[in-house]
């Protein structure tokens, strides 16, 4: 489908990014605004290191366990009198709303916030049947008018600004609306309360779902969540497979995690718990409820001790907000639905049979660990991209002249005498390059790092070939170990020992 | 009522893979399927956490304090009459023409209606002959009674009933939310616990936490208030039991 | 009781002043230093890309070299973090290498921490009246934990003024093969770094890994900017000869 197989590479799509003088100062504005937030919402709970691991623990039980507590949920949903549907792919999934579509005779959805849904392309799916739907979160509506893709998890259009958005509004609206962020918030207000009371679907994600009474949790800012769980006759929810947790209590632990972690606050203005369709002699809510639940490549990470624990993200977006590559790169340059660290993890191991295309996009991250550090439910990412980089090693999808550099370091890396060897000659060899001890001609494998910095040249002597020189040197002068610390250096290696 | 043939197959086609999609997971776990409830190592929130508790006082200052941070207006009332009369300048006040309200014995006991005997009012209950959605799309102010409020986080929670609609607290321009002092909760792990009590006799279709006025940051950050739910949100806590 | 140093490929070839200065700094306390020369580099830049068999020979070479030594020390917390956090799942398979990796990484340590946390020792008596601003490199303070210890020693420096860098936490864009293999977006990256750290009008740029350094530092020289880059081994090196 289109917007999935990118003609682009990961660099070309950067290369976009890079130019981009507005994308980068807006996302690096936002992103920032939202660390600070996170690191006082974070400061004012306290314990926040307890929080996380109590997150994390709940995560990796309810994934290990995870048909038990699965199966648990699907047969609460259906005791409240919801039905659930499964989709082992994003085909099955799209024919299930089709058919749902079909039933319902159904000319309009409406639409919250919902990632899985854009793995599943579904507007396209629905357009392409002339079914009208519209996303209702304001940030997905804006880029739903400019026809693009989320480029945050959390804040989905925060590559756009307010003229770019005042120009999509106002095509919509028919007349002139000002670059006035309350204006257009409000045109924003009225034209989907409209939609809202028309629409024969509404359409949601599912942060949470609670296996233990079978209540999917939305949380939301805006109330869009709540008007498309409450306003049309039909709800359909999509859930990844993973969402579940066990109980209410848990929902305690995941609900001060996930808003203090995304945006800093103690809790979205809205969190619901939706348990089934509404009740016979309620006068709102759906009357039918589906939930539609995604496999899409997450069973393959179940026992696989890599990437087992990814099933834990609860998309809170806070490793975006910390890396430091999509601070200056936004989400577009990750080529499909999620973006930053945890869709540098998830592209290429949900799409496992295009591997070829997403391998690479693991590679958008120096491996710095600032996304571990802000993970709520502490996910290793920066070791996943390494291990997936390994797999891409071992597939052969890598660039050859890649496979050559590294045979040649496995050579001299692993025997000192060539390493020795190799350090002389390039003392030698860079002579025509260096200048005042640097190198900054761009030819070649140079310019990758030269068009930004200047190289420094080999050492004339090397450390190794300077050694015996300075041990002599330094054996002339007898220091003595002072007695307190030599007797503390032999506790830790006596302790080491005992532990041994 | 009867399900659409469509659903209906979908339904059964649901039934026979999940089997499938079950032992599915299972496989990739390496192991058979569970059907026996697992010992979870930890349950909820740390202990710490548990243990704090705050005083009613504090608790009723707290709520009321988070509540307005977040935006909302948080006044405190000792009596019924009081919230009334403040109901009463409110909604003259801004001129207000349709009101919907949820039926409630603590609503009635204040005599709202008499105070607002000038304007549309309508009442959320059963067999209604009004269309309650559309007229709670239509209202100027929504009135309901809360079921809990949660001091640590300004929130507070309303479930859904045939007299007390989800509309309420989402249509209105204005959501007006009475919060009898007695139900201020600590924190959200109380509400929880009340909740999962209600799990063996049935849940009611909807539970609803809401943290002051609807908020949006998504244009360029600049916060607005009042996307698409009520922009404008009063707490009123009531003393008197 | 034997004490080795890990030179680190990258002080070896480009930096051997770097390991110099480390040595003294420690001889002057009266430790004894081994250099084991059969050490090459750590392995870190094939296993970050993926090149495991690559990255396990070279390990290897570092396993032999310190088995029978009782503390080994190194001027870069990455290369350290690299053995701490990976060597054990290199040698999964191997249970000889695997048991001579846990000792190693029992024994292993980076400068800073080393100084401080073994030695105990916070107060070298240097002096270094200059303007001085510190990178914090990522793998040294999130993987190995070392956060404290350069800014301990640092505060007992006479005559230094410290200049925090602002967003120091933010990684320079390095990365190792990364720099390479993304470079445009690592240029962003190193560029946003050397403008943060012309912000504090600090002379010197101090940091424990020669890797983020001479990234920073390249990037400073190609703007022409005269900021001195040294590893904290250098600086107070300097700042303890210049006092006798």
């Amino acid at each position: 489908m289109s917007g999935f197989n990118p003609t682009s590479t990961l660099e070309e799509r950067a290369r976009v990014a890079l130019n981009d003088e507005f994308l980068r100062n807006a996302v690096k504005y936002t992103t920032e605004k939202l660390r600070t937030n996170k690191k006082s919402a974070t400061d004012e709970l306290g314990n926040w290191e307890d929080w996380r691991d109590r997150g994390r623990m709940i995560r990796l039980h309810t994934i290990a366990h995870l048909d038990y507590y699965l199966s648990l949920f699907v047969e609460n949903v259906r005791k409240a009198g919801g039905y659930v549907h499964f989709a082992k792919d994003t085909k099955e999934a799209v024919d299930i709303t089709m058919k749902i579509m079909e039933a319902k005779k159904a000319k309009s959805v409406v639409k919250s916030k919902s990632m899985v849904s854009e793995e599943v392309h579904i507007n396209h799916a629905l357009e392409e049947n002339d079914i009208e739907v519209v996303e209702t979160d304001l940030g997905e509506y804006i880029i739903q008018l400019a026809g693009e893709t989320p480029s945050h998890i959390i804040i989905p259009a925060i590559h756009k600004n307010k003229q770019q958005v005042a120009d999509l509004f106002s095509a919509e609206a028919g007349e002139t609306l000002p670059p006035v962020t309350k204006t257009l918030a409000g045109f924003a207000r009225s034209k989907l309360r409209e939609k809202f009371l028309e629409a024969d679907i509404g359409m949601t994600g599912c942060n949470f779902a609670i296996a233990e009474s079978g209540s999917m949790v939305l949380f939301s800012n805006e109330g869009n969540a709540r008007m498309v769980s409450t306003v049309p006759k039909t709800q359909i929810t999509f859930m990844g497979m993973e969402r579940i947790i066990p109980s209410f209590e848990d929902l305690e632990v995941m609900a001060s995690l996930l808003p203090r972690a995304a945006t800093g606050q103690k809790l979205t203005v809205y969190m619901s718990a939706i348990n089934g369709p509404k009740r016979s002699e309620d006068s709102d809510g759906p009357e039918e409820m589906h939930i539609i639940i995604l496999d899409n490549g997450r069973s393959q990470q179940l026992g696989d001790p890599e990437f087992q624990e990814v099933l834990n993200c609860i998309r809170c977006g806070a490793c975006l907000n910390a890396c430091p590559v999509y601070r200056h790169v936004g989400g577009h340059t990750y080529g499909w639905v999620y973006s930053g660290p945890i869709g540098a993890v998830l592209t290429p191991v949900l799409n496992l049979d295009n591997r070829e295309q997403w391998g690479e996009v693991a590679n958008a991250s120096t491996l710095c660990g600032a996304c571990h550090e802000a993970c709520p439910v502490k996910i290793p990412l920066h070791d996943m991209l390494v291990y997936i980089r390994r797999r891409n090693v071992e597939e052969g999808i890598v660039k050859k002249a890649e496979q050559l550099g590294m045979k040649g370091f496995q050579i001299v890396a692993s025997n000192h005498r060539l390493f020795r060897s190799v350090l002389r000659f390039g003392k030698v060899a860079q002579l025509p390059l260096v200048k005042n001890g640097m190198i900054s001609s761009k030819l070649g494998p140079l310019k990758a790092w030269n068009s930004f910095r200047h190289a420094p040249a080999l050492a004339p002597q090397s450390f190794r070939d300077s050694w015996s020189e300075l041990d002599q040197e330094l054996k002339q002068t007898k220091n003595e170990l002072p007695a307190d610390i030599k007797q503390r250096m032999e506790e830790i290696v006596a302790k080491r020992g005992k532990q041994r | 009522m009867k399900p659409h043939p469509l659903i209906e197959q979908l339904d059964k086609q649901a039934r026979e893979k999940e089997g499938v999609f079950f032992a599915h997971i299972a496989n990739r776990l390496g192991r058979d399927r569970i059907t026996e409830k697992p010992v979870q190592p930890v349950r909820g929130v740390p202990d710490f956490w548990r243990e704090y508790n705050l005083g009613e006082q504090e608790r009723i200052e707290l709520f009321m304090r988070n509540w307005e941070s977040l935006g909302g207006t948080a006044k405190r009332f000792a009596t019924k009459e009081e919230i009334a009369a403040f109901i009463d300048e409110l909604a003259h006040g801004m001129s207000a023409k349709q009101i919907i309200r949820a039926k409630h014995g603590l609503l009635e006991e204040m005599k709202v209606d008499e105070k607002l005997s000038d304007l549309d009012m309508t009442i959320w209950e059963k067999d209604s002959p009004a269309d309650l959605l559309a007229k709670a799309a239509g209202a100027d102010i929504g009135i309901t009674v809360v079921d809990f409020a949660v001091a640590h986080t300004g929130s507070v929670v309303v479930t859904s009933s045939p007299e007390k609609g989800r509309s309420l607290s989402l249509l209105p321009t204005i959501f007006i939310a009475i919060v009898p002092a007695g139900v201020i909760k600590t924190k959200m792990g109380e509400v929880m616990r009340e909740v999962t009590k209600w799990n063996q006799n049935g849940m009611p279709a909807g539970i609803h936490f809401i943290s002051g006025p609807s908020r949006s940051a998504d244009i360029e950050n600049d916060l607005t208030i009042g996307v698409h739910g009520p922009g404008i949100v009063y707490a009123l806590v009531l003393d008197e039991k | 009781m034997k004490v080795s140093l890990f030179i680190t490929c990258l002080s070896d070839a480009i930096y051997p002043r770097v390991g110099q200065a480390m040595a003294r700094l420690l001889h002057h306390y009266g430790i004894e230093l081994h250099f084991p020369e059969v050490q090459t580099c750590c392995g870190q830049p094939a296993f970050n890309s993926g090149y495991w068999d690559t990255a396990r020979e070279s390990a290897r070479t570092i396993i032999d070299a310190f088995e029978d030594s009782d503390f080994v020390i190194a001027p870069s917390g990455s290369c350290v973090s690299m053995i701490h956090h990976h060597y054990e799942t290199l040698f999964v398979d191997e249970p000889i290498y695997l048991k001579k990796a846990k000792d190693l990484i029992a024994k292993s340590y980076e400068f800073t921490q080393f100084l401080v946390k073994v030695l105990g020792i916070t107060d070298l008596g240097a002096h270094f009246p200059h303007k001085v601003t510190y990178h914090p490199s990522c793998h040294g303070t999130r993987l190995l934990g070392v956060k404290d210890e350069p800014y301990q020693l640092l505060e007992k420096v006479e005559g230094l003024e410290f200049v925090p860098l602002p967003y120091a936490e933010d990684c320079c864009g390095f990365g190792g093969t990364f720099a390479v293999k993304l470079s445009d977006i690592s240029g962003a990256m190193v560029t946003e770094k050397a403008e943060h750290v012309l912000e504090t009008q600090a002379e010197v740029l101090v940091g424990l890994d020669m890797g983020c350094l001479m990234n920073i530092g390249g990037r400073l020289q190609h703007a022409g900017k005269p900021i001195r880059v040294m590893h904290l081994a250098e600086l107070l090196y300097e700042g303890v000869s210049k006092q006798s």
